[in-house]
């Protein structure tokens, strides 16, 4: 009989029971090195818990991890591959099935050659081949879960109680990136208002309005630096607006109070009363010039004043001295009455009486009245401060009219200067007046343009190009072939037609100004309808000759009436852009008349900001 | 008959023989039976065995017994301090013929000349005549003046040793213990096994032993015994636990780095497989195994290793030893 296959069926168990054996090694070695990847879990897990580890911070920890699971597998694979003994699996199957080795012997036996066996080794390997059937590997070699992996699974509760725990760490947890969006403000407009400032820097010689003007060029350049953003920006058009209005106004309120007072008294005399009017209409330089002449009339002793004008001009001028003084005192006393009243109406509550809600009436009123006393009072101080020096030599011209007319036109030469002095005021008032103006339409137009976004800031772009005279650069906002003949400059509200640059002006919609916008790109240049530019290639006749001896005449022109319209000058202007002494002419003329209609007139503010507007985008450009 | 089929029939033969021989002592003999399987052992190996007891404990009766039931020629020597060579392995004597007149010279046969010899208390005579014994063990033969003596096969020696009586002895020197094959340790009967032996020498209760081998039996058995194969990793696993037993060796155990003085010598390995052959043909089987290789360690290996001072002074035996070494030696190696 063969014994070839029950030798093949004993190594074939002999192998499986040897790799039953490997494998068990290798889960006994992995659980040995298990503990390993964990405590470096617990590790990393109590690193997180403790510090603010980001996720940058963490991946190399993570990756880290690859390690201590690489020596896990290492050790797992080289338990597994490790040389083995012979007949390990041969062994072990004797040993479970008490076969006295004679599985191991016959496998040992079977590698003779089989010339050279004894008949006691064949007799052994036919024994052994005999128990084949009854052998079972997997009894044999049992994979058990290893001992070692108590070690490890105490650990993963370890680790499980680890991540649950709660470890109350202080973390600085970095503000939100805000991106700064900067206010932007087109270049035209940056032009503009760069041109404002210059000009209020340059008319004024008051160091507040200096500073104001110097601080309000400054908010501009940022603003064309793209440094701020839109809630700076209005923050510091507040601050500024705010110290503007607050140093002028009360002191504009109380110089008017006084002059009013000082030109009702002065009206009284026939010699002053020229001085009286210009002072009553704010006109202080004429006041100053009425004063001046007086004085010389009093001095020179020419054409001089009767004994009765003299008495009366005397007396107006001691009144008006007097008349600031005596208006603060009346305040005084009424304010006094008033409070001596209040207090008696405080009394009068405390009892208990029929009447108790008329007298808690008239103490409300009585308070509101004390508040506005208060207020006048406060304006009063302002005006005898400011009118102080011309009291004085109004005062002064009077006692010196007694005794010497010619002292008295000294004293009221001062009182002039003093005039002077104050028109000057009035001048700082207005040029601060004329800046908050400034600041509100600079503000106006951020807010509109902060609103319309990009798309508007474009359109300016553009816009200012044309008004300019200047072609479109390419790439400049429009696509190729767009663009490349001159468009019409019109400020529309998005309903454009044409081959015309349309600007909607603030408080248009943005999607019909979108909308505008493309029909007045004029991409198609066949079907522009604005003449184009070059000359025809094959133009005939001879060139201008400028060599021709000429002589320069001088001729001063009369309007004869045949000019230019100022409808042709603004037709130009819009085909070739706001520019040209004729354009600047008509606009100066326009502008002027629309500054008077908006001053005489009742014209909504909302309205005065967009004819404003209207005038600044269509403004001459040099 | 296939040749298989002859050795299953001569291994079983031989379990009978065996078990029939065993029977036989143990119906004189009263337990014992790993000292008696011992001694079997040794004669089937063709070798010799050191028996080491306190006196009274059968082992004369044993050797005794052996003899009768192999049917083989059987002396003994009571070794003393005055035995002398000669005493042992027989000397010249001047002899007149029957008829007179003329003389010549005799060899007379000492005790050695028999199949089974016991050298009672062997550590009692001077090393020169343990040295006349011990080369008739090793030699099978005895040389006197110019002549060589062939001993008898199959033939056996059962030395003793008195543990207790150290005085005045003699111990044997380790060249000439590992000539031994075995050293077999008698130990006191148990209280059921002293019944047993009142019983049957306090009583007119007599046993006649019956011989159940014959000489050539015998010595076809010890030639099956040659023929037992060893597996290459059983061979490899007897070598490394004698290797084991040297405190150099990269697998010797704590106890035999502080305790040997030196290992077994190759002789031990002979021996140790030689009785794993003889355990697996006891069995029944047709190959050593490797617990065959570590039940024949003990007896085979604990009189070949020396134990240093320091191991005889903490009266560390050799049996522990050994018994660590088979405990932590791994069955294979790769």
């Amino acid at each position: 009989m063969s014994q070839a296959n029950p030798i093949s069926r004993l190594e074939r168990a002999a192998r499986r029971t040897d790799r039953r054996l490997r494998l068990r090694r290798a889960l006994t070695a992995a659980s040995a090195c298990l503990p390993l990847p964990l405590g470096y879990a617990a590790l990393v897990v109590g690193m997180a818990k403790l510090l603010p580890l980001g996720m940058a911070q963490a991946r190399p920890w993570l990756w880290g991890g690859l390690v201590p699971l690489g020596v896990v597998a290492v050790a797992a694979v080289r338990a597994a591959l490790a040389r083995r003994a012979p007949f390990e699996g041969a062994l072990l199957l004797d040993r479970h099935h008490g076969l006295n080795d004679s599985i191991a012997n016959a496998l040992a036996f079977s590698a003779v050659p089989e010339q050279e066996r004894t008949p006691l080794m064949q007799a052994a390997i036919s024994d052994a081949a005999a128990q084949v059937g009854k052998l079972e590997p997997s009894r044999a070699a049992p994979i058990a879960i290893p001992r070692e992996l108590a070690y490890s699974a105490a650990l993963l509760l370890g680790l499980a109680g680890l991540w649950a725990l709660e470890v109350r760490v202080l973390r600085v947890v970095p503000a939100p990136l805000v991106k700064v969006q900067p206010m932007l403000l087109s270049a035209d407009d940056v032009e503009l208002f760069r041109e404002i400032g210059e000009q209020l820097a340059k008319s004024t010689d008051d160091p507040q309005v200096s500073a104001a003007a110097r601080r309000f060029n400054q908010l501009v350049e940022d603003i064309a630096a793209h440094r701020m953003d839109r809630r700076e920006v209005f923050e510091r058009l507040g601050s500024l607006e705010r110290e503007l209005s607050e140093s002028s106004e009360l002191e504009r309120e109380a110089l008017d109070d006084g002059l009013k007072e000082l030109a009702r008294e002065l009206e009284k005399s026939g010699l002053t009363k020229p001085a009286a009017q210009a002072l009553s209409e704010k006109r202080l330089a004429d006041a100053e010039q009425a004063l001046r002449e007086l004085a010389e009339r009093l001095k020179k002793k020419q054409n001089p004043p009767s004994k009765a004008e003299l008495d009366k001009l005397r007396s107006a001028l001691q009144k008006a001295g007097a008349a600031s003084s005596d208006h603060q005192a009346g305040i005084e006393q009424r304010r006094k009455e008033l409070q001596e009243e209040q207090e008696s109406l405080l009394k009068k509550k405390q009892k208990p009486g029929d009447n108790a809600a008329k007298t808690e009436q008239k103490l409300a009123e009585n308070k509101r009245k004390l508040e506005r006393l208060d207020r006048d009072k406060q304006r009063a101080d302002v005006t005898r401060q400011k009118l102080s020096e011309l009291d004085k030599q109004l005062q002064e011209a009077a006692r010196q009219l007694m005794q010497d007319a010619q002292a008295a036109g000294k004293s009221l030469e001062s009182a002039a200067e003093d005039v002077n002095r104050m028109s000057k005021q009035q001048l700082t008032d207005e040029q601060k007046k004329e800046m908050l103006k400034r600041l509100q339409e600079l503000r106006e137009v951020l807010r509109q343009q902060g609103k319309a976004g990009k798309d508007q800031m474009d359109r300016m772009q553009r816009f200012g190009e044309r008004a300019r005279g200047g072609k479109q650069q390419p790439g400049q906002g429009s696509k190729p072939g767009q663009g490349s003949k001159p468009g019409q400059l019109r400020l529309s509200h998005g309903a454009g037609e044409g081959p015309s640059i349309d600007v909607p002006m603030p408080g248009s919609s943005p999607g019909a100004g979108r909308e505008g916008q493309g029909d007045g790109q004029g991409s198609d240049p066949a079907s522009g309808k604005s003449y184009g530019s070059g000359h025809d290639d094959k133009l005939a006749g001879d060139p201008t000759k400028l060599d021709g001896k000429t002589q320069d005449v001088t001729a001063a022109g009369v309007d004869s009436g045949q000019g230019a319209a100022s409808a042709e000058v603004i037709y130009g202007a819009a085909e070739r852009g706001f520019v040209g002494r004729g354009y600047q002419k008509v606009f100066t003329d326009y502008q002027t008349v629309a500054e008077q209609v908006m001053t005489q007139e009742e014209i909504p503010p909302g309205y005065r900001f967009y004819v404003r507007r209207y005038f600044q985008l269509i403004r001459p450009r040099d | 008959m296939s040749e298989v089929e002859q050795a299953r029939e001569d291994v079983q033969a031989f379990q009978k023989q065996v078990g029939a021989l065993r029977e036989e002592i143990g119906r004189v003999i009263v337990g014992n039976r790993e000292v008696v399987d011992g001694v079997i052992t040794c004669v089937l190996a063709g070798s010799h065995a050191l028996l080491e007891g306190v006196p009274g404990l059968g082992k004369t009766m044993l050797v005794r017994t052996l003899a009768e039931a192999l049917a083989l020629e059987f002396s003994r020597v009571q070794f003393t301090p005055d035995l002398m060579p000669a005493d042992i392995i027989g000397t010249v004597v001047v002899e007149e013929s029957a008829q007179g007149g003329s003389t010549k010279f005799e060899f007379r046969k000492g005790p050695v000349f028999a199949n089974i010899v016991l050298a009672d208390e062997v550590n009692r005579a001077t090393p020169k005549t343990q040295s006349a014994l011990l080369e008739a063990m090793q030699e099978h033969r005895v040389t006197v003046g110019r002549t060589t003596y062939q001993l008898e096969e199959p033939y056996f020696v059962l030395a003793t040793q008195n543990p207790l009586e150290m005085e005045g002895t003699y111990p044997l020197p380790e060249a000439q213990l590992d000539r031994f094959f075995f050293k077999l340790m008698v130990p006191f009967p148990s209280r059921e096994e002293l019944h047993t032996i009142i019983d049957r020498t306090t009583t007119d209760h007599d046993v006649k032993v019956n011989p159940v081998l014959t000489k050539d039996e015998v010595l076809g058995m010890q030639k099956l015994v040659r023929r037992v194969p060893v597996a290459k990793h059983v061979q490899d696993f007897a070598i490394r636990v004698v290797l084991a037993t040297h405190p150099g060796n990269a697998e010797a155990t704590e106890l035999v780095k502080r305790f040997v003085r030196t290992g077994a010598s190759p002789r031990g390995v002979q021996a140790v497989l030689l009785a794993a052959k003889i355990r697996a043909l006891f069995s029944g089987r047709f190959a050593a195994s490797l617990d065959d290789v570590r039940q024949s360690t003990l007896p085979a290996l604990r009189h070949r290793i020396l134990r240093s001072f320091e191991g005889e002074a903490e009266g560390v035996a050799e049996d522990t030893i050994l018994q660590e070494i088979l405990k932590k030696l791994p069955e294979s190696k790769a």
